[in-house]
């Protein structure tokens, strides 16, 4: 139960790119900022958006 | 004797899923209960998963876990990166799963259900996830490229313009026909209105504080956002129960359509933090929600289905719209059995993040098995209300009748009894004045749902709650979709402009402006065709789309058998080319009748022309002149646009059959265009 509660929520998590945002944060071995979420969220939102949504 | 008992498990899984699809179709004369057809979904998937998958990975795809994948090769950490399985089957299957497998099994319940449940079941074991699975793993095995790019290397230039044009039309015909689906559900609706319109403040607020208050708090910001969404749909039915302020948010269709186009072109120009993405994340943590609840519910209530296993409109004269059983049914459902916008995503994020082969399995083959369970869940809530309501929510006036008691009367005619008491009843338990000719689908799904929601608890008295709950999931979920949708069309002009060689400057705002507002009044067109239209639009625009949508799938399937056969298992290439037929005779049957059929209901040159007559005749009366005329252009343009997709999968078919044969035969040569081998160092611990 707690495992399958673990992947849930690691699918959030993903979903939000909250993942994706610690993964960034790694491999450019830097912290969390206001001004580094920033450019995070452009550069990934840029891409996000450039690809069609599925129907 | 592990083995021996896992083999009577499956054994006995197979023989309930033979027993289960065959009880669904003998005609006992007593509803059906929603049961046997989650069952028999249930039981064909896990086989279908069990064996027809796994034999695709072993046999013919060789799937390696020893083999580094691009997420492992590539890593960047940003587009490739090792990700677990199960992540990753959720994040690929929130991207698959749009409104099309809600709404399309929405509209084909007028066939009844037993068409449906057959081609959503069989489609996608033997069709839809093949297809996913297969351009997932062609992606994974070059560095995650896209279709476009596989179609132009495997099969030839023209395959890959093709499949770019393709794609672009198609998603002018999807927004203009999703558009639709919202205009139809929240025309004369202070309460749904109210509702949707507060989401866009709310995504604005979102927005601000994702960037300024707290950044990087996704999760947090849209469980606040959720809270909002939730009060505000309280707030709407203060709104509608107003005197002062119903008024204000009681539109009509034309209204809402060009309120919807203003909305897709603001959305195209603002910063994507700023409005799309906050929606874009509560849209889909909204949709995962309500797709659990849904399933929670139909397995707790397992509602009877009222509408029978095969209507009278089996012959093509349904109201929803015109056209026979075969091959309508199969155009009409495509996501949810088979999409070929599937395999933008296949060929998408989803590849580079595929940390073993192995995982393409329940990635490619399973998320697409459950976007099916979630069309089966849209039937089931569709078939059960009863069949008058069903068809007096979804019937045109043109085709019915101008009025309620006509209304009534048609559809009782038809043998699907309905009176005005039960319409009225219906209408004030959800919150509305009036529930007749809400074409488009989501307000019977919309029904439907919260018919099933609020027999878990509460009853009639919170109906109404859950009708614009469910109508503000889709509202949103086909909104957000628009402002996507629309934004991406804008940076597809770009490129073809840039392919052109016309020189641009994308970041200046007149022509950031000039694009979005090309790409909305593309789309706007179509909506406003479809507002207009006195069969409803749907009738024109849906099948329109589902046949865009399944020739992108045989695009995609070409691709596919191309690629089996250059990596010499053509023995096998019928997996790909079975689904491939079938798309081929459905599509271009469909797309034949709807444009050269006599009947002026389906066919659409039969329509101008029949209404050039009537105009002739001189018995269109003065003030319907100009709206005839226009009519009659817009048939003639849905002619050519089909046309055009249709000229333009043959185009590449016919590529794909040079190509073939020309390896078959030994006049080519059939190379392989696969990432080199790299062992795979990856570790469980990176997982």
């Amino acid at each position: 139960m707690r495992a399958l509660l673990r992947t849930v929520v690691a699918i959030l998590r993903e979903i939000s790119d909250e993942n994706a945002y610690q993964r960034h944060l790694a491999a450019h071995q830097r912290r969390h900022s206001p001004d580094e979420w920033r450019r995070f969220l452009d550069e990934r939102l840029a891409r996000k958006f450039a690809r069609a949504k599925c129907c | 004797m592990k083995k021996f008992a896992g083999s009577l498990l499956w054994a006995v899984i197979s023989l309930a899923a033979a027993f289960f699809l065959a009880a669904i179709a003998v005609d006992r004369g007593e509803p059906v209960n929603s049961f046997w057809i989650v069952l028999a979904a249930a039981c064909t998937f896990l086989v279908g998963y069990r064996f027809y998958a796994r034999f695709i990975a072993a046999k013919v795809m060789a799937l390696n876990d020893q083999r580094a994948t691009p997420a492992e090769r590539l890593r960047d950490g940003h587009d490739y990166e090792p990700t677990n399985k199960w992540i990753l089957f959720g994040h690929h299957f929130a991207a698959i799963a749009g409104p099309g497998p809600l709404v399309g099994p929405t509209l084909a319940a007028q066939f009844g259900y037993l068409p449906s449940v057959y081609w959503i079941i069989i489609g996608c074991v033997l069709g839809g996830a093949v297809q996913d699975f297969v351009i997932l793993f062609c992606s994974m095995r070059r560095d995650g490229k896209t279709l476009g790019q596989m179609a132009r290397e495997e099969i030839g230039k023209t395959g890959g313009i093709t499949a770019l044009l393709t794609v672009l039309f198609i998603m002018i015909i999807l927004l203009a026909v999703i558009a639709l689906v919202v205009v139809n559900a929240l025309k004369s609706s202070p309460w749904g209105t109210f509702t949707i319109a507060a989401t866009m403040p709310i995504a604005l607020f979102m927005g601000v504080y994702l960037r300024y208050l707290r950044p990087g708090k996704v999760l947090e910001c849209s469980l606040i956002g959720f809270v909002l969404v939730i009060a505000s749909i309280f707030g709407g039915q203060a709104v509608a129960a107003s005197s002062t302020l119903a008024p204000w948010f009681t539109l009509s269709a034309t209204a809402l359509a060009l309120g919807t186009m203003v909305y897709g072109f603001l959305s195209s120009v603002l910063p994507v933090w700023l409005f799309l993405a906050p929606r874009d994340y509560l849209s889909t943590f909204i949709k995962l929600g309500v797709v659990l609840m849904l399933a929670v519910g139909i397995l707790f209530v397992h509602p009877q289905l009222q509408l029978p296993a095969l209507t009278r409109f089996v012959d093509g004269s349904g109201p929803i719209f015109a056209g026979k059983v075969f091959p309508f049914v199969f155009i009409t459902i495509a996501c949810g059995a088979v999409s070929g916008f599937h395999s933008l995503i296949s060929s998408g994020t989803t590849p580079k993040m595929i940390a073993r082969e192995w995982n393409a399995w329940p990635v490619g083959y399973g998320a697409m098995l459950l976007e099916g369970f979630v069309a089966i869940m849209a039937l089931i809530a569709a078939c059960s209300l009863q069949p008058g309501v069903f068809f007096a929510v979804n019937s045109p006036p043109g085709v019915v009748g101008t009025t309620p008691p006509a209304a009534v009367s048609t559809i009782s005619s038809w043998g699907y009894p309905v009176s005005e008491a039960d319409m009225s009843t219906l209408a004030a338990d959800a919150g509305e004045k009036t529930l007749y000719y809400r074409t488009g689908g989501a307000p019977s799904l919309a029904l439907g749902m919260a018919h099933i929601f609020s027999t878990t608890g509460g009853g009639r008295a919170i109906l109404g709650f859950w009708y614009h709950f469910a109508i503000m999931f889709e509202a949103m979920f086909i909104l957000t979709i628009i402002a996507a949708g629309t934004r991406v069309g804008r940076f597809m002009i770009e490129d073809l402009l840039g392919q052109a060689k016309v020189s641009l400057n994308r970041s200046n705002w007149l022509f950031v402006f000039a694009t979005s507002g090309a790409v909305v009044l593309a789309w706007g067109y179509f909506l406003y065709q479809g507002v207009r239209d006195p069969l409803g639009g749907i009738n024109s625009l849906w099948p329109l789309f589902g046949i865009a949508n399944q020739l992108l799938a045989a695009i995609a399937l070409c691709v596919g058998t191309t690629i089996f056969i250059k990596m010499h298992r053509a023995r096998y290439m019928w997996i790909t080319a079975l689904p491939l037929s079938w798309l081929v005779i459905v599509t271009f049957t469909a797309g034949y009748q709807k444009i050269f059929s006599d009947q002026p209901r389906v066919g659409f040159l039969a329509d101008a022309n029949h209404l050039q007559d009537a105009l002739n005749a001189g018995t269109i009366t003065a003030s319907k002149i100009a709206e005839t005329q226009s009519q009659i252009f817009n048939d003639r343009l849905d002619a050519a646009v089909c046309g055009i997709f249709l000229l333009m999968v043959a185009v590449i078919l016919v590529d794909s059959l040079r190509v073939w044969f020309r390896i078959l035969s030994g006049a080519g040569e059939a190379k392989v265009d696969e990432a080199p081998f790299v062992l795979s160092q990856l570790q469980p611990e990176e997982l």
